[in-house]
């Protein structure tokens, strides 16, 4: 079975104070680690235990500058065959829709059975681009993936709802899926793993390269932009609700309504 | 703006609240004013659901097929088409949600819609801007769509309240007929309910997080009932596993498991950054602890510094009058 | 790069080992855990296929502290069997999410915690300790490490340090932000790589200002710059060695009483593994007021407490009690108000101890800097 992996480079935030910069339309990235989408992580193990049981070859793809043969690297570390950076000054403000149309331009001349991407990605969390894909490509899929089985031309999987819930579905190959985390353990990328895959070649397409215009990518080939980044109306360090014990457990059901903490 | 549908989204017979939060919002945007349309695909027999949405909504249309009564992408929008061409509306809100991330995206890509998702605000003044959310929760972005005939927004859960939503007189418009078409790449098999005794904290939306300061294990149950009527799993920080309180698997921390859940309610937890390294990614964290110093309150984005012997149960109680 | 070229036996001459259980016999988790270091020895040499052990969690259980290696007749050093292991895991990365965790951290961030590289320093943010970077060469280097930069609690040991050190008015610098984790636990969890890695970039600091002595938090890191670092000139001192040698050069002396009676637990890394035992024992004589009792195992035959080993990212699988609990009730039956040690490692876990098994009020655990900082008449603050 081929599959291709989709993988996006990502700065990790979590414990950073960002700052959003000059443009108002960003954040600045300098002093930010970046590393593979978490979802992603489990998207190449995934697919890799796939191979390991049905053989095959597994290529993944990133869209993004130079810096994303890291992530690219470290997915042939993991036990990826081949990597794709796709790259042009063109993609610049790409949303998930003229992201899905690259990635879509790309696949179409890579033989595949199965397509994996993350759910969504840290930075800007669409949850888009998998399901639009696969729409473009007219493949079969399912989001939010959290078992694959293979049987045959079949696979049947389980998708994650909401409140424990899943829901299993098959589907026949060629198909895309959009790997939930947790669904395996991914394995660890040993530092001298990656520094045996140094020296293997990274091809780079760009717009040309994929047969498209720079109309179709980029902001222009964008469905949606953003006007402006700002922060959220949160103070440093938690905000001490006082009162009765009645007011405080008032203003927590209240907080957890407007937090998705009431399930 | 002046016609706005929403995508019902039900499940194993019940409406969704989000059905009801973008119900709402959508009356809000349109101040009272033009129509809100609840577009419904469904199975004859889910017929009685309709009853929830049709006071909610201006104009209800439901789509009613043997075949639709568990989502299925292809199937769903083989009949979608069906409406969506037939509706005349400017913006169309479905859930981010395992529906909604299923089936938005490729609806939008599919006939171009200028789409975004997860948006937690709508502006819709004189033009739509979406606000939305990026890099966990950091950074909120304001997002425009490029105009187009349709816009398309996914809504996060819980985002907009689902109470309150205003009563129309709704009409309500039903189409009936098969729908064609080979389905067969993608069908619906069955649910999992998830087994009860093991549970998996890393997938919890909300998590009651217990420590030292539950004192004893037979104090546990306390904290089970909160979680229990939040719709959540307890899980608890290394001293608590370390005697057993609670199974090893529902420690939270280094040494334990990492955690991002909606929300994190950590009792009694002093919060050793050990502990902070497994939950610091949750999008709320709601502190309880008697220590005004304990170092989870750095961490946590609401704190409440009393006894969670008093806390908590005051706050089962209001949880569950909530929850009827 | 040193690749892993030759079978683990051939490389750790585990052939000649004659099987005599001296090492299981002295290995201090052998008692709770399934790992049994010496048959772990005669597998690797019988086996073909050592993935025999892979699904043997109790690799994990080892706390480095290298008992057995002090106590084989033939000289063989049994942990290096068990770090092997550990290593073949990492190269396949079939290994557990917390040690992953810790070892993506220190790849990302410099630190096992996954801490932000430019929080570091925030600990010393108002104690205007110079940056080594742009002192002369020379000079002493404070290498303050992960656990000391980030945890709250050894924070403190730390900032008792700098006390000290300004007590006896010693110019010293830190490498603030550019410092990396010293990559001993990253060692001993397998990930030989990483360890390289973060070496050369601690090394490129050090190359740069040439320090005479750098001084270390903690006995692990003293231990990797002494005996691991390829290349490395400066004297390498665990801070117990160089503040006893500004006593003995009569340029600290401690004027405060510090009426406490309280026992010594050795740290292996200081002890067994470097024979550090009189230095730390030395400082706290002269600090008056002291009444030293020593535990019944001390020094060479001193217990692990657990922390070592990459034990602070796995919990390990042994039942019963915990080293450290023992210890804390072996200190409470001598009586004494404080179990005093010297890595932040020991610290943690017999603090930690003094909890779970819960006399709070009953025993201390203190740092010999912060005992140090008492003597100085500045009691350490500690949350």
């Amino acid at each position: 079975m081929d599959i291709i992996v989709c993988i996006k480079r990502v700065p990790e935030t979590a414990e950073a104070d960002l700052v959003i910069d000059g443009s108002k339309k960003a954040i600045d990235t300098d002093g930010l680690v970046f590393s593979i989408n978490e979802w992603d992580n489990y998207a190449v193990e995934a697919a890799i235990q796939l191979k390991e049981a049905e053989g095959g070859t597994i290529t993944v793809i990133s869209v993004g500058p130079e810096e994303n043969n890291e992530v690219l690297r470290r997915a042939l570390a993991m036990g990826a065959d081949e990597a794709l950076r796709l790259t042009d000054p063109a993609f610049e403000g790409s949303d998930a829709y003229a992201m899905a149309k690259i990635l879509a331009a790309a696949i179409k001349d890579i033989p595949h059975d199965l397509i994996l991407t993350g759910v969504q990605a840290d930075d800007d969390g669409f949850g888009a681009v998998g399901v639009a894909l696969a729409q473009m490509l007219e493949l079969p899929y399912a989001a939010l993936v959290t078992d694959i089985k293979k049987e045959g031309d079949t696979l049947t999987v389980h998708r994650e709802l909401e409140g424990g819930l899943e829901e299993v579905d098959t589907l026949k190959l060629p198909a895309l899926l959009t790997i939930q985390t947790g669904i395996n353990e991914p394995r660890y990328v040993s530092i001298m793993g990656i520094r045996r895959v140094a020296k293997k070649e990274i091809g780079a397409k760009g717009v040309a390269d994929l047969g498209l215009s720079e109309e179709e990518v980029g902001l222009k080939g964008s469905l949606s932009q953003i006007e402006e980044l700002f922060f959220p109306p949160v103070g440093e360090g938690a905000e001490i609700i006082e009162g009765t014990m009645d007011e405080k457990a008032e203003a927590l059901v209240k907080i957890l309504k407007e937090r998705g903490g009431i399930g | 703006m002046e016609k706005i549908a929403v995508l019902v989204e039900h499940r194993q017979n019940e409406v969704r609240d989000i059905t009801f939060e973008m119900l709402g919002k959508a009356h809000q945007l349109l101040e009272g004013g033009g129509e809100v349309i609840a577009l419904f695909l469904g199975d004859v027999s889910q017929k009685g659901l309709l009853d929830q949405i049709t006071p909610h909504a201006h104009r209800t249309v439901a789509y009613l097929d043997s075949n639709l009564k568990d989502f299925e992408p292809l199937r769903y929008q083989a009949a979608f088409t069906n409406i969506f061409e037939n509706v005349d509306c400017q913006l169309i809100l479905m859930g981010q949600t395992a529906f909604g991330m299923d089936f938005a995206p490729a609806i939008a890509a599919k006939w171009k819609i200028p789409f975004t998702t997860d948006v937690v605000d709508i502006e819709a003044s004189e033009e739509l801007h979406a606000i939305r959310q990026m890099y966990s929760g950091k950074v909120n972005a304001k997002v425009s769509l490029k105009p187009g005939e349709k816009m398309l927004c996914t809504v996060r859960a819980g985002a907009f309240p689902a109470e309150d939503i205003p009563t129309v007189s709704g009409e309500l418009q039903e189409i009936t007929g098969a729908i064609e078409g080979d389905f067969s790449a993608r069908t619906f098999v069955e649910y999992l309910e998830a087994a009860v005794g093991d549970v998996d904290i890393t997938q919890a939306d909300i998590i009651v997080s217990v420590g030292r300061g539950i004192k004893d294990a037979d104090n546990i149950p306390i904290a089970q009932e909160l979680a229990d009527a939040l719709g959540g799993v307890v899980a608890c920080s290394r001293p608590v596993a370390d005697k057993k309180w609670l199974p090893k698997e529902r420690q939270v921390g280094t040494s334990g498991k990492t955690v991002k859940p909606k929300v994190y309610i950590a009792l009694g937890i002093s919060g050793a950054f050990q502990h902070q390294a497994g939950m610091k990614g949750a999008n709320t964290i709601i502190a309880v602890n008697k220590d005004p110093k304990a170092p989870i309150f750095s961490i946590a984005h609401y704190g409440i510094v009393d006894d969670l012997f008093k806390v908590v149960p005051a706050l089962t109680e209001k949880v569950k009058e909530l929850r009827g | 790069m040193e690749e892993l070229q030759q079978p683990l036996p051939e490389r750790l001459d585990l052939f000649t080992c004659i099987q005599c259980g001296k090492c299981t016999g002295g290995c201090p988790v052998s008692i709770k855990s399934p790992l049994n270091i010496r048959r772990v020895i005669r597998e690797s040499t019988v086996r073909e296929d050592l993935h025999i052990f892979f699904d043997r969690l109790e690799i994990w259980d080892c706390t480095t502290c290298s008992t057995c290696a002090i106590r084989c007749p033939r000289g063989l050093r049994p942990v290096d069997a068990i770090i092997g292991l550990r290593e073949m895991m990492v190269e396949e990365g079939r290994i557990e999410k917390t040690i992953i965790d810790a070892l993506d951290g220190a790849y990302k961030y410099g630190n096992p915690w996954g801490r932000a590289k430019n929080k570091r320093a925030e600990w010393a943010q108002d104690l205007e300790i110079p940056n080594a970077l742009e002192m002369d060469p020379g000079q002493v280097l404070y290498f303050v490490c992960c656990a000391a930069s980030y945890d709250p609690r050894v924070q403190v040991v730390a900032k008792s340090l700098v006390t000290v050190l300004r007590a006896a008015e010693v110019s010293f610098g830190i490498l603030g932000n550019k410092e990396v984790c010293c990559g001993s636990e990253i060692r001993r969890m397998g990930e030989v790589g990483l360890f390289e890695m973060l070496m050369e970039e601690n090394m490129k600091n050090f190359t740069k200002i040439e320090p005479k002595t750098i001084v270390t938090t903690s006995p692990h890191c003293m231990n990797a710059l002494k005996n691991e670092y390829e290349g490395l000139d400066s004297e390498v001192l665990h801070y117990s060695q160089f503040v006893w040698r500004l006593i003995e050069e009569g340029k600290l002396s401690f004027n405060t009483e510090v009426p406490m009676k309280v026992t010594y637990h050795d740290p292996c890394y200081l002890g067994k593994q470097n024979g550090v035992f009189d230095e730390p024992r030395d400082v706290l004589k002269s600090i008056p007021g002291i009444e030293l009792i020593e535990f019944g195992r001390c020094r060479e035959n001193s217990l692990c407490c657990e922390g070592g080993g990459g034990r602070m990212w796995m919990e390990g699988t042994g039942i019963g009690k915990r080293l450290s609990e023992v210890r804390v009730e072996d200190a409470l039956e001598m009586g004494v108000e404080a179990i005093i040690t010297a890595c932040p490692f020991c610290l943690l876990t017999l603090e930690d101890a003094v909890k779970t098994t819960g006399n709070e009020e009953k025993i201390k655990v203190i740092d010999l800097m912060e005992l140090a900082s008492m003597g100085l008449g500045v009691t350490p603050e500690v949350e």
